[in-house]
């Protein structure tokens, strides 16, 4: 009989800044108390580095990009006024310097892509997208990984960042209406607009069913 | 928007590619010390720099110098025009200096009418004049030749200029 074992959960203290609400940590964060604001920088970091690296494809430059954004928010916590959660703020914080960045970098796509994880070679839905039937069959995870960021990176911005928020983040068409200051109708047919172009330019993989 | 959906869900199924796409191990270690160290060494003396100071506090300045980076011609133009203006400065500073002059000119030369020298008579004007026998003059350019005139004593050998009461013409 084989035991499962998990991992014990550490019992987090309410007055560390582990244990805290968000709320209380931007509240201490905006007095400058910076193991408040370390706290918040582990809760987010991932995701914020994630859509920017999923928005630029770089890997570099989604460190330098996340980084500023982080110290930007830290240096206007001073005007969040809480009427969008934190998350949100930090969010568009991120969004609005990627694409600025992106927008001075111009066509100049310069890839630095992250390896795929072992994970991925036992995910189902890759599994079945690779398999014998589909017309991905001939090609490995990396050169699919390749062809998709290339097709990821001839969409206009705000056109990817839906398609990266939604399809790759999951983020509900509120949320990223929040985060992009525009309505759901917006966000809705943005998401449409990209996924068919999106199909378009990975014709010769993904075909509609 | 569910069919839709199910149109694109081989697309939906080929993005999740993109979740597996994962920074070196341990790259999130540091990150968050890597922000708080960065937000303590811009504290810690005021240590940003002059084009963060002047991005934070006056963003205008900083898009107005932009537009020089991006665009070169946009520079000429605006050094020529800087230049343009320098040389019309001058040239107006030295016009409005020479009107100046002139109109320090006008006032003493009028003033002479109701001023004693005016009713004196010539001999008196000849013995108010110097021992040289030069008579002062409003005139700007001073003549030393004799001149002979109706007022000249004869044998005298003094020099003697006519005052010049003309007003100039603006």
């Amino acid at each position: 009989m084989s035991m499962i074992m998990s991992e014990p959960v550490p019992i987090q203290d309410a007055n560390t800044p582990a244990g805290m609400l968000e709320g209380d940590l931007v509240k201490r964060a905006r007095r400058g108390d910076l193991a408040a604001y370390d706290e918040l920088v582990q809760r987010y970091q991932q995701r914020i580095y994630a859509t920017v690296y999923h928005m630029t494809a770089n890997h570099e430059d989604a460190n330098d990009i996340a980084q500023e954004s982080f110290i930007k928010a830290f240096q206007a916590l001073k005007s969040f006024r809480g009427g969008s959660s934190f998350y949100t703020w930090l969010y568009r914080i991120a969004v609005n310097k990627t694409i600025n960045f992106l927008k001075q970098r111009k066509n100049k796509n310069h890839f630095s892509l992250n390896d795929i994880d072992f994970n991925a070679e036992n995910d189902p839905d890759l599994v079945a997208l690779t398999s014998d039937k589909t017309p991905f069959r001939a090609v490995g995870l990396t050169e699919l990984q390749k062809k998709l960021n290339e097709a990821l990176m001839k969409l206009s911005e705000p056109h990817r960042m839906v398609v990266v928020l939604h399809d790759v983040q999951g983020q509900s068409h509120d949320e990223i209406a929040e985060i992009m200051d525009c309505n759901i109708g917006t966000v809705r047919s943005r998401l449409f607009y990209a996924r068919q172009q999106l199909q378009g330019y990975l014709a010769e993989y993904a075909k509609p069913a | 928007m569910n069919e839709n959906d199910n149109n694109f869900a081989e697309l939906k199924q080929l993005l999740k590619l993109k979740r597996h796409e994962v920074p070196p191990p341990g790259y999130f270690d540091h990150f968050a010390s890597d922000v708080t160290s960065r937000i303590r060494a811009g504290e810690a003396g005021g240590q940003r720099t002059f084009t963060e100071r002047l991005e934070a506090e006056a963003p205008w300045a900083v898009s107005f110098l932009r537009i020089f980076e991006t665009r070169p011609g946009v520079i000429g133009a605006f050094a020529t025009c800087v230049c343009l203006l320098l040389v019309s400065v001058v040239v107006h500073s030295s016009r409005a200096d020479k009107a100046a002059r002139l109109a320090m000119s006008i006032p003493s030369s009028t003033s002479v009418a109701g001023s004693p020298m005016a009713s004196m008579t010539a001999p008196a004007l000849v013995a108010a004049s110097d021992s040289s026998g030069i008579v002062a003059s409003t005139n700007p350019v001073t003549s030393l030749e004799p001149v002979s005139t109706l007022f000249a004593q004869p044998g005298s050998g003094s020099l003697f200029q006519p005052a010049g009461f003309g007003v100039p013409a603006h």
